[in-house]
């Protein structure tokens, strides 16, 4: 009753109900692109784009100006520069992105050092302030996630072509260096919006987690997409309310219950795999319908 | 006589700045069968894509279907669209969500942006028959990536038939084929040629295959060393020019 009683109070609290819908947005936003960002092996990518998002911010600071601002322009800069790097250097792009983002890391902490007194506090940049979050946030959030939805949906036959083998995508007459630089800017802005409620520590998680559990437990493409989407958002609502129960720090909690639907994913993925019994002829059935094998290949 | 499908003339491709393909001239003619034969490195590889307009090239013209093929590998969305493609693999790391019906599915849809449900009903009709006529019906709800070699050829191939197409590509699509897998592909490919009029070009490493098959052969190392009917272009001398002395020596071996 006690709990009950609390969750009431909590959602009561319009800082908690924007809070609660930004989560949710931000989520199926990470899990959306996530869902293509993981098979095309961006995973890194978002990681590294997220930690040089702090060099961004700190300019920002530095600059006088509001960080959130700076942000979406700098991370789409940031996000072309290494592009054109990763495709002109002969260099591994794992290695390169670690040369990259450990390098702005660097800076932006030393930057960081120069400025006295900030008020935001570095826990709110790395672990974001999800609870600080705006109308206006969700505006541009919610926007993000319509136009993320469209475009997607509408080059999806592009988008998996692309990720499965480029030359074929472009003998099919898909634009690939058009696509694939659309898809990174469109990353590259979704990293940047989430970054205030998220965090540059923890954005990865939001896009590579519920993408993960969505790829264990789906067969059909447009299943994956969705239940990734619906995994991000899901588990983001309920870390955020775990968050305001247990009162612990919210980026983290949500990342914590990712992580739990990760596992649990993995653990129906296993046991459908050891039992074709309950799965059907063809075993191994999931989400989507139909026979699935899920031996490693 | 009737127009080429394709036709390169004086076609210079450079590729990590070095010349892979030497001022190469041919004509596909419809309905012909032509194999892209030559060692590794020779440029067959880069020769396609160029065709495709994969990469950019140094000199020289390529016209599909009376269309000339842009400098940076534009066509015009109708010429594009006769075209198909058989990669040598797909990027299939750990499992992919996606069913042979769906990669099939897309095969159906024409170049551009579009919504993923539009003409639902038509490109599932139009599935099923690919993945019957190319022995994929059992295959239709497998994972994409749970399939062997063999298998993910035909589906590719599945892909290919989707649809009705003039110009069919093929780069070593034979490779990871059994002996009766093969013989299936090839019939097929005889049967889109003569019954649909589809006009193949196929690079190969597999001379026998060719012999039996194709009835044009392109010798290509970095420039084209012959070319001609099977029996011309995979003569003992032709071969020796194309691979060296060792290659006679062991086709002997493993034929006499």
């Amino acid at each position: 009753m006690a709990d009950a009683a609390a969750l009431a109070s909590i959602l009561a609290e319009p800082f908690m109900q924007r809070a609660l819908v930004g989560g949710l947005l931000t989520g199926a936003l990470g899990g959306l692109l996530g869902s293509f960002a993981v098979l095309r092996q961006l995973s890194f990518f978002s990681d590294a784009l997220g930690h040089s998002a702090l060099l961004g911010i700190t300019l920002g600071i530095l600059l006088g100006i509001n960080p959130t601002v700076v942000l979406i322009p700098f991370a789409v800069l940031f996000a072309l520069l290494v592009h054109q790097l990763v495709q002109r250097s002969a260099l591994p792009t794992d290695a390169l992105l670690n040369i990259v983002y450990s390098s702005s890391l660097a800076a932006a902490v030393l930057a960081l050092s120069l400025v006295e007194t900030y008020r935001g506090g570095i826990q709110q940049l790395l672990f974001g302030d999800i609870l600080g979050i705006s109308w206006v946030d969700l505006g541009v959030i919610g926007g993000l996630l319509l136009v993320a939805l469209l475009y997607l949906s509408l080059s999806l036959r592009a988008q998996v072509l692309l990720t499965l083998n480029t030359d074929l995508a472009g003998a099919m007459g898909v634009r690939t260096g058009w696509h694939r630089l659309a898809f990174i800017v469109l990353l590259a802005v979704v990293v940047a919006v989430s970054i205030k409620a998220v965090g540059v520590l923890l954005i990865s998680a939001f896009v590579v987690i519920p993408a993960c559990a969505g790829r264990l437990l789906s067969r059909r493409f447009p299943v994956y997409v969705v239940s990734s989407a619906l995994l991000g958002g899901g588990c983001a609502l309920m870390g955020l309310l775990g968050s305001g129960l247990t009162n612990l720090p919210s980026g983290p909690c949500v990342v914590m219950v990712q992580f739990l639907g990760f596992v649990v994913a993995l653990v129906i993925s296993q046991s459908t795999r050891r039992s074709p019994a309950v799965a059907g002829p063809g075993g191994r059935q999931i989400l989507g319908g139909g026979p699935a094998a899920l031996e490693p290949h | 006589m009737r127009q080429p499908v394709l036709q390169v003339q004086d076609l210079s491709v450079e590729r990590s700045g070095r010349l892979a393909v030497e001022g190469v001239s041919f004509a596909l003619s419809p309905e012909s069968d032509t194999a892209l034969v030559g060692p590794n490195g020779a440029g067959k590889s880069t020769l396609v894509a160029a065709l495709l307009g994969l990469v950019p090239r140094r000199s020289g013209a390529v016209e599909i279907l009376g269309q000339p093929l842009g400098i940076d590998g534009q066509l015009p969305r109708a010429v594009r669209a006769q075209i198909a493609y058989v990669p040598q693999t797909l990027a299939l790391q750990g499992r992919f969500p996606l069913t042979v019906a769906e990669f099939v599915g897309f095969g159906y849809d024409p170049p551009g942006l579009r919504l993923p449900w539009k003409d639902h009903r038509k490109r599932r009709v139009s599935v099923q028959q690919a993945l019957q006529r190319t022995g994929c019906e059992d295959l239709g709800q497998r994972l994409l990536s749970e399939l062997s070699g063999g298998q993910l050829k035909r589906v590719l191939l599945a892909f290919c038939v989707v649809r009705p197409r003039q110009l069919l590509v093929l780069d070593e699509a034979q490779a990871g084929l059994d002996a009766p897998s093969n013989e299936h592909f090839q019939q097929l490919l005889f049967n889109l040629r003569r019954q649909e009029g589809w006009t193949v070009l196929q690079v190969s490493h597999d001379l026998d295959m060719v012999r039996r098959s194709c009835d044009q052969v392109l010798c290509l190392n970095r420039r084209l060393r012959c070319g001609g009917s099977p029996d011309h272009a995979l003569s003992p001398q032709s071969l020796n020019e194309l691979y060296g002395p060792n290659m006679i020596t062991y086709r002997h071996q493993h034929h006499g």
